[in-house]
């Protein structure tokens, strides 16, 4: 009986799915509701206010956000067939290694504008969401008047430079920050010559008091004078900047990463998460998010919206002295780093 | 225990079998709650690491320097941590058990808080407390005790404070409840035969005790070998313990056979441990 009820259930939504299909042709009935997955946080807040509010009143259909973005739980969703995410947050070589591992849906240009992005990101599963950078934050009271370390050599120089650094406890940056300073030019980074990194990295061990494992740890290390200098992503020193903390950013050979949202493959309303891209597209959004965060969207209209105050602290502005950080290197070698990595903490200086 | 119920002679034996059975009812619903929810997905885990065939996973689990380092540090911390509860949790579960009620509530009180408070919480608790700039250090500095802060935090003493304070309860009741149930006529015994209070601790306290520091002992170690945040974030990232490894394996590189046979000897090793400690308690028990 129960059995039948659910077949006849499934025959009349099949119906209905067909007619619907003859009729509109082009738009999937509406969910009540769809699920964006992202890193939490400040960032949660600020896409509410550039593109989730937006999206509910253009549909009607609400926006349920949860948080962190998880590979992980992606991987567990897709294989299981209980996707909850309609669109997630992913780390950029996640997504590549996402995509290798067919767990993503392709991204339909038709439905998401990407033309006013450049070349380099307009890849066909991964949506560019925005622009992030891993660049050095020091107390404008330690270094007074443009005095702070201006270059990864600057960084491992620990006599002209005094003071407890922190660093990311994971080999990303940290394996190109240490070759640049060694004397390898930000163009010929990759293929990285691990041993080389790692070998430089052993000068400026003693010196890092604190690895940290999460984005807010470095701003907050500073913020409680714990270390002077320390490296993270310029969204969180932003934050404590506006906020009018003693903190500054240094740009200069910054690592550029790409923050990246995908499609889960087997998401229930793939549609709907192609129309949430779209609404991610829209440059007088993205300048919205980037006034918020300090993290510019990839469509390049978008810094003709955003206040002159603000364009100092967009990592946009500093291409040119900065580098992109090689997912693809990365989604290949990332595990063997990770472990070379593990292996170069546990060793006694 | 059975034994000595009426129902144990031959006549009865089909009675007391459903007896038995009944007995187990109530504790169904737990039993099945237990099953699908821990059981099958640890079994279900463990199948990962053995999914190719092959038992390379272990291989390198207890083959490579490195985990193998990362499991004697997770021993090591284990063991320092245990051993601090134990010499900061016997005295205050003796204390509470032998003073005046009132005091006991109020000391009852001051073990369980820190039990109702999550630990992260907690953890970032210590890390105003213990920091370069923090509470201690600046109050050190004050009276002058000190000139520069002392490294609290961000290393092994920062894990070491941390993990005390969020285990010590589970060693402080195991150890009350075996004073508690003590029988104070063994001690005025002693004493009434001349024993000193440090012969009374030694003869009478101490061993009749023993079942309730072992307990408390192994709760510990065994939820020490397991820890992940506070390591992750009083540590300053330099503490490497094996739960961190773990997670690395799952969310990072996503090697789930390989975190799998590393679960798989942690959790072998802590029900090596356990049931060590359960010979040990049984024969303390039976001497």
């Amino acid at each position: 009986m129960r059995n039948m009820r659910r077949r006849e259930a499934m025959m009349i939504g099949g119906a209905a799915v067909l007619a619907g299909r003859g009729a509109l042709a082009q738009e999937p009935p509406k969910p009540a509701q769809i699920v964006v997955n992202h890193s939490g946080g400040s960032m949660g807040a600020a896409m509410r206010k550039a593109f989730f509010n937006g999206f509910e009143k253009k549909y009607g259909i609400r926006v349920v956000e949860t948080s962190p973005a998880d590979f992980g739980k992606l991987r567990a969703m897709v294989e299981s067939g209980n996707v909850e995410w309609d669109i997630t947050e992913i780390g950029g070589q996640d997504a590549i290694r996402a995509t290798k591992m067919n767990l993503v849906e392709k991204i339909d240009d038709k439905i998401v504008d990407r033309s006013k992005y450049p070349e380099k990101v307009r890849t066909p599963y991964v949506f560019a969401s925005s622009v992030y950078t891993t660049i050095i934050g020091y107390r404008t009271d330690v270094f007074k008047n443009g005095s702070q370390p201006k270059s990864w050599a600057d960084w491992w120089d620990v006599k002209k430079f005094p003071g407890a650094r922190s660093m990311r406890d994971h080999p990303v940056d940290n394996l190109e920050f240490a070759l640049i300073a060694d004397g390898v030019p930000m163009d010929k980074l990759y293929p990285l010559d691990m041993d080389r990194a790692f070998k430089k990295l052993d000068q400026i061990k003693p010196h890092v008091s604190v690895w940290w494992a999460t984005g807010q740890q470095p701003a907050q290390l500073l913020l409680d004078k714990e270390v002077v200098l320390a490296t993270g992503w310029n969204g969180r020193f932003y934050d404590l900047i506006k906020k009018g903390a003693p903190i500054e950013i240094e740009w200069t050979q910054g690592a550029l990463k790409q923050g990246s949202f995908v499609i889960p493959r087997g998401a229930k309303n793939p549609y709907w998460g192609q129309k949430m891209l779209a609404e991610m597209s829209i440059p007088q959004q993205q300048a919205v998010y980037a006034t918020e965060l300090g993290y510019p969207g990839l469509n390049l209209e978008a810094l003709n919206y955003v206040d002159a105050k603000v364009k100092p602290y967009l990592p946009t502005q500093y291409i040119d002295k900065q580098f992109w950080i090689d997912d693809a290197w990365w989604a290949d070698n990332g595990n063997k780093a990770l472990e070379a990595w593990n292996a170069w903490k546990l060793k006694k200086a | 225990m059975s034994s000595s119920t009426p129902f144990s002679s031959p006549v009865f034996g089909g009675a007391r079998c459903f007896v038995k059975v009944r007995g187990f009812l109530p504790a169904l619903p737990a039993l099945i709650l237990l099953f699908c929810f821990f059981l099958f997905p640890v079994v279900r885990m463990l199948g990962f690491s053995v999914e190719a065939g092959t038992l390379d996973w272990y291989a390198k689990a207890l083959g490579e320097g490195l985990y193998l380092e990362v499991f004697w540090n997770t021993f090591e911390i284990a063991m320092i941590v245990t051993a601090v509860c134990l010499l900061l949790g016997y005295p205050v579960g003796f204390l509470i058990a032998t003073t005046t009620p009132g005091w006991a509530t109020l000391g009852f009180i001051f073990v369980l808080l820190p039990l109702w408070t999550s630990v992260l919480v907690r953890t970032y608790a210590w890390m105003v407390l213990l920091g370069r700039n923090g509470v201690f250090n600046r109050w050190l500095i004050d009276i002058g005790l000190v000139s520069d802060p002392l490294p609290l935090l961000n290393n092994f003493s920062g894990v070491l404070i941390g993990m005390v304070h969020v285990l010590l309860p589970y060693m402080v009741l195991p150890i009350y409840g075996a004073v508690r149930r003590l029988d104070p006529a063994l001690v005025s015994a002693a004493q009434g035969l001349g024993a000193s209070s440090w012969r009374v601790f030694w003869r009478v306290y101490l061993p009749l005790t023993a079942p309730g520091i072992f307990a408390g002992a192994t709760i510990v170690f065994v939820l020490s070998l397991g820890f992940f945040i506070t390591p992750a974030l009083l540590g300053g990232g330099k503490v490497m313990m094996l739960a961190v490894l773990i997670e690395q394996q799952i969310h990072q590189t996503l090697n789930w056979p390989f975190a799998a046979a590393l679960s798989a000897v942690l959790l072998a090793l802590t029900v090596g441990v356990y049931s060590l400690a359960q010979l040990f308690t049984r024969q303390e028990a039976r001497s």
